[in-house]
């Protein structure tokens, strides 16, 4: 069973499209990466899952039923854009309304565990407003984190935080999918934290769904590359170019794509008469990827 | 790992998480008794302020009432308004309730709260229905504290107590009951006006002062009909209230309530909620 299913969805605003004609499968149980550029559509599709939005046409389901189905809706937890907390009232009675809204029985012991999840117990007295952006990130995440949620959807969890910030929402994002088990919808625009952490990815263009992915799919589409320097950097590129088929200088460097051994290149280019002074073997990465596709499609 | 089973709620579960919401946001924030306090203040200075002396001439302004229970109802149902004194009666709550159902109902948006909401709640008319009662519950507290400012103010100022009790309490307990087609009328109003918290408090200030029903006696006379309209039956609960006043408040309250939660739910299901 999938735990979001998403067929042809499209939505527009004032007749241009957000999302066009999306197609998208989380599997239950995944950590599932949504990535794309700032207006690409993610979180106006995170808003439809959410029922915020009503689409024009489509379909949206949920651990395989409708998603206006109130059984699975209150158990979707959702962090979009912010924390939706009254400022004037205190972290735990904020958290308190959502524990009502949710109608649990258990609140106070239910509200203490989520706060010790996101580290904020030490602060429940205190009054949102008076929040940092990281701590109000981490109350949103305590928020969706009520009642059990089967599907957890963040949209740019990570954003704005500082590296501390983003350090302690990573350990937290981590802690949750790994020991809660719950389906995670994240958005971020920060692909390394995002590459840490998720099962699947999809990446968004223009409201439409370019790829989907797995981490383990993402890895083997993940190209390898030597990147060297040497004295003579114009000859050895023309040297380089001569044997294999994909070299480039990038960032001062010659890199020689696909390319796994760096002693038969260091002896290639000795023969030659060229003395390599730096050499590193790299491997692209999700941020990486993802621009050269994005290349790929502007291009295209 | 959390288990998948996906038990509905019914209808009463979700609209007690719902309302038990609205309920802990009401207790606990200043804005519902400090409008409790000013139901109770504005009585209290219009009857006080009645029988104070001109401090230049000495003289006694004319008294708006003859009556204390004026305050609370006309004698009988005045939908045409000749005087100021005709107008300022327990009525005026529905105004505050308006004001205070919009900043209520706003202050959701403007938190980002009704993403949570909305979220967990698919179905559109919990929140129309739990705003609707909440607002309700509001109106009829503030009936009750505008009723201890006009009695305590109205027993210094020496002017008439005399009334039939019973028609003075059917009259207040049907402007009790009317409170919930006001409530449902007033949500209604922020639904429509989501997007924008100004209008949406001017539009239930306009319609709370009942001024377009008040427009259409003027033209049309002190004529019944004008009950079938939450103002018309409002005024209609006067100090010759009987059981039939009762009666029309509840009909018109309900069918009112049942109209405008049915049309908000409508727009909320086949529009963006925010």
């Amino acid at each position: 069973m999938n735990a979001v299913e998403i067929r042809n969805l499209s939505k527009s605003f004032r007749g241009m499209y957000a999302v066009d004609n999306l197609c998208m499968t989380i599997p239950v149980g995944a950590i599932y990466g949504f990535i794309g550029e700032n207006g690409s559509g993610k979180s106006t599709t995170e808003k439809l899952i959410c029922g915020h939005l009503v689409p024009d046409g489509g379909e949206i389901k949920l651990f395989g039923k409708n998603y206006t189905d109130a059984g699975v809706r209150v158990r979707v937890g959702a962090l979009i854009e912010n924390a939706g907390c009254f400022p004037n009232s205190s972290v735990w009675d904020n958290l308190m309304m959502q524990a009502i809204n949710l109608g649990l029985e258990n609140r106070a012991e239910e509200i203490d565990r989520v706060l010790k999840i996101v580290r904020m117990e030490k602060h429940s007295q205190l009054k949102f407003k008076k929040c940092s952006l990281g701590m109000k990130q981490r109350i949103g995440i305590a928020m969706a984190l009520l009642g059990e949620p089967a599907l957890l959807i963040l949209d740019e969890p990570i954003n704005g935080l500082d590296t501390e910030g983003m350090r302690i929402m990573r350990e937290i994002l981590v802690n949750i999918t790994k020991n809660y088990g719950c389906t995670v919808l994240i958005s971020s625009h920060i692909l390394g934290e995002l590459e840490k952490i998720a099962t699947h990815y999809g990446i968004i263009r223009q409201g439409r769904m370019v790829m989907e992915m797995t981490a383990s799919e993402l890895e083997g589409r993940a190209r390898v590359f030597v990147s060297l320097k040497t004295k003579d950097m114009q000859s050895a590129f023309g040297l380089l170019r001569k044997k294999y088929n994909n070299v480039r200088t990038e960032e001062g460097y010659i890199r020689v794509y696909d390319v796994n051994d760096t002693e038969e290149i260091v002896e290639y280019l000795l023969k030659n008469n060229h003395i390599v002074s730096k050499i590193k073997k790299n491997k692209i990465g999700l941020e990486e990827y993802y621009i050269e596709l994005m290349s790929k499609k502007e291009e295209s | 790992m959390n288990e998948l089973n996906f038990k509905s709620p019914t209808f009463f579960e979700r609209l007690k998480g719902m309302l038990g919401v609205d309920f802990y946001r009401l207790f606990h924030t200043p804005m519902f008794y400090i409008f409790l306090g000013i139901a109770a203040i504005i009585p209290a200075m219009i009857l006080g302020t009645m029988g104070m002396e001109n401090p230049q001439t000495g003289a006694t302004a004319a008294p708006l009432y003859t009556n204390v229970w004026h305050i609370i109802a006309a004698e009988m149902p005045l939908y045409v308004v000749k005087n100021i004194a005709d107008y300022a009666h327990m009525n005026m709550v529905f105004i505050f309730g308006g004001i205070m159902i919009s900043i209520f109902i706003g202050h959701d948006y403007k938190s980002g709260y009704v993403k949570q909401l909305f979220t967990t709640h698919a179905k559109k008319q919990d929140y129309i229905l739990s705003k609707t009662i909440v607002g309700a519950f509001s109106m009829a507290c503030m009936c009750v504290t505008y009723l201890l400012g006009a009695v305590g103010a109205g027993l210094f100022t020496g002017i008439s107590i005399k009334i039939n009790v019973s028609s003075l309490v059917i009259a207040i307990i049907s402007k009790m009951i009317m409170s919930l087609g006001w409530a449902s009328l007033y949500t209604f109003l922020n639904i429509i006006f989501r997007r924008y918290f100004g209008v949406s408090i001017v539009s239930c200030f306009f319609f709370g002062t009942g001024i377009l029903i008040i427009g259409a006696a003027a033209i049309f006379g002190n004529s019944s009909v004008l009950n079938i309209f939450l103002y018309g039956s409002s005024v209609y609960a006067c100090l010759s209230s009987n059981i039939i006043t009762l009666l029309v408040c509840l009909v018109c309250s309900v069918v009112w309530t049942l109209i405008y939660t049915i049309a908000g739910t409508r727009i909320l299901s086949k529009c963006d909620v925010y």
